[in-house]
């Protein structure tokens, strides 16, 4: 098994599509990071922060005044002023403005690994049927699940390769940018129990990174069903980037409806539980992992049951 | 024990649809031969081949390599059989040696030696560390042998291994699967449209015709005698005179006048009656040479003359 692996590590590294990818997603991170910096305000003072919080706060309070402010806004808008009366006390600066607004910005490229590996994934087992070297793949001492689940693990172990890349790239580039100033910054946040704490602002990133890979994993799986099922590369690729975009605007479309927390495109996003704002009024955690789970079974299910079934013809 | 077939098939039916492909066929490959499968196009030569291998699943029946089911005991069947399947499709983004590397890590007990002997073997030692993609037709139909001898296999299957060939690259082929089955014991299983080239190549040869297994012969028995009776031709002038002679003779099947002389059918032991018969009736007999009915012949009269291809 483990030289499945390695031999499905083999034809995806050594290929000059892949370092092309992963050129693509260095680029944009550094693109974007020295943007978010050249913009900057680099001549602020040191201690500036207090003074912005401090105002914020104050334009918090008069809003919290609203008589026709509902009750979520409202205990929204007080967890904001304990963050900020927590900095203040502990003289902890928010991010914006140093090495971490970048780092978290560049997190918004996740949505180019998943691309990326949707892409290698939705070839990497319908490739092997247009070159015809499935054949030669096929007649080995290795069953057909081994196969597909070695193609499988080598493109979650891409995603987690390309997801170090970002997480190291963003972290070089927005050090050097900041000179590494503000490092140990904590991320202040409410907890689920109202209580203002402290958090290491890299595990929090990890967090973001891995909700997302959620995402990834889910819509790799069904390149792969497609792959398997359809044989062609530009299927699985073509409808899989085509759900990845579409598929937020098409539950969009049909949120009115009762049954579409059913649809996977409204479970896939898991970080709308951390901002509190669910699709659905209604709509759980575990619900969204439940219905990720069954979509995942029948998509893995479909793609084994087909693949290890079917003629090899052509 | 050595008897025992290294290929065996039991009552081998594939359906697809409701077209049945192939059609309840049964036979044995024995150890060491070079056994050719001959059919027009569309008789399932390729369809019997992809179900040994497990490409193609086996509707009904059984196959069986060194006595390991196909179907059950899929990767102990398999491990003893190398195969080209078709083209000898590889990557072609890699190198030759990687091709070689990818497949050594799926059969365990592969070293980097015996990688670089079959690389000699096959004579891509000066080209081996480029990319497929510059590799000439014929230098990748030798990585295609070189990947499927790499685990010393006992079975060499080999799917229509001469198309796109040039003849030189044809008889190289011939030449080393000959060596391969004297030296290394080795069977091979073959099939190609080409007729000519599997009379020179094969041991024995089984038929195929629209799914079913027509005929199953040494090759010898092939384009030799017919029912003990040969084809001969007799050169003997003048020629309406001895076709006369000859038709009267006891124990000749058949005679026609042709082009070169006369063709007659019948056993070796008559000829120099035949002869003798022929001098007491006054013509004169320049030559008697048997002629050998060729594989091609015998092929298209067994599948009614249908185009082979």
């Amino acid at each position: 098994m483990v030289n499945l692996i390695l031999n499905e590590n083999m034809k995806l590294y050594r290929r000059w599509r892949t370092w092309i990818m992963v050129g693509l997603l260095v680029t944009a991170v550094l693109f974007g990071s020295i943007v978010e910096w050249y913009y900057d305000d680099k001549n602020a003072p040191e201690g500036a922060w207090e003074e912005q919080i401090t105002k914020e706060k104050l334009e918090y309070e008069t809003r919290l005044n609203d008589p026709e402010l509902d009750a979520e806004d409202k205990a929204y808008i007080q967890e904001l002023i304990a963050i900020n009366d927590y900095r203040l006390e502990h003289r902890i600066r928010p991010e914006s403005g140093t090495m971490w607004d970048g780092i978290n910005g560049s997190a918004q490229l996740v949505i180019l690994i998943t691309l990326f590996t949707v892409i290698v994934a939705g070839d990497s087992l319908a490739g092997e049927f247009t070159t015809g070297t499935i054949k030669l793949l096929l007649i080995r001492p290795a069953s057909r699940l081994k196969i597909l689940l070695s193609k499988y693990i080598s493109m979650l172990l891409f995603g987690i390769f390309l997801l170090v890349i970002l997480f190291i790239v963003s972290v070089l580039v927005n050090g050097l940018l900041y000179q590494f100033e503000h490092v140990n910054l904590p991320l202040v946040s409410v907890n689920g129990d109202g209580q203002v704490i402290e958090r290491n602002m890299a595990a929090n990133l990890w967090q973001t990174y891995l909700l997302n890979g959620v995402s990834t994993i889910i819509f790799v799986t069904m390149a792969f069903m497609i792959s398997s099922a359809f044989r062609s590369s530009v299927m699985a690729i073509g409808f899989s980037i085509f759900s990845l975009f579409a598929g937020t605007i098409i539950v969009e479309l049909i949120q009115s409806y009762e049954w579409s927390k059913y649809v996977l495109f409204a479970n896939i996003d898991l970080s709308q539980y951390l901002s509190g704002q669910p699709y659905q009024e209604g709509m759980t955690l575990e619900f969204s992992i439940t219905v990720l789970a069954v979509y995942f079974i029948i998509f893995n299910l479909v793609s084994w049951l087909v693949f290890t079934r079917r003629d090899v013809a052509s | 024990m050595s008897n025992e077939p290294i290929v065996s098939l039991r009552n081998v039916t594939k359906r697809i649809g409701r077209a049945t492909i192939i059609d309840n066929v049964s036979f044995d490959v024995p150890k060491g031969e070079i056994f050719g499968f001959l059919g027009p196009n569309g008789a399932g030569k390729t369809t019997t081949i992809r179900m040994m291998v497990g490409l193609m699943s086996i509707t009904k029946g059984e196959i069986s390599i060194k006595g390991k089911n196909v179907k059950n005991e899929f990767e102990q069947a398999i491990r003893h059989v190398g195969a080209i399947v078709e083209n000898p499709e590889m990557y072609k983004f890699l190198s030759g040696y990687h091709n070689l590397i990818h497949y050594a890590r799926m059969i365990p007990g592969i070293t980097k030696e015996r990688i670089n002997e079959v690389v000699s073997l096959v004579k891509l030692e000066n080209r081996i560390h480029d990319k497929v993609k510059k590799y000439s037709l014929g230098m990748r139909q030798r990585l295609g042998v070189a990947q499927a001898l790499l685990h010393n296999p006992s079975l060499l299957i080999l799917d229509e291994p001469t198309n796109g060939l040039d003849p030189a690259g044809i008889r190289e082929l011939r030449d080393y699967l000959r060596y391969l089955t004297r030296t290394e014991g080795i069977t091979v299983i073959v099939s190609s449209h080409l007729l000519s080239e599997m009379e020179l190549m094969c041991d024995r040869v089984a038929v195929l015709n629209k799914g079913k297994l027509i005929d199953l012969k040494l090759i010898q028995d092939f384009i030799g005698s017919n029912n003990g009776a040969q084809t001969f031709l007799i050169e003997a002038l003048p020629a309406e005179q001895a076709l006369a002679a000859i038709l009267g003779i006891e124990g000749v099947e058949d005679a026609k006048a042709a082009p070169e002389g006369l063709e007659v059918i019948t056993e070796r032991d008559r000829i120099p009656e035949i002869v003798a018969h022929l001098v007491r009736s006054n013509t004169q007999v320049y030559g008697v040479r048997a002629r050998n009915q060729s594989l091609e012949d015998r092929f298209l009269e067994m599948t009614g003359g249908e185009q082979i291809g």
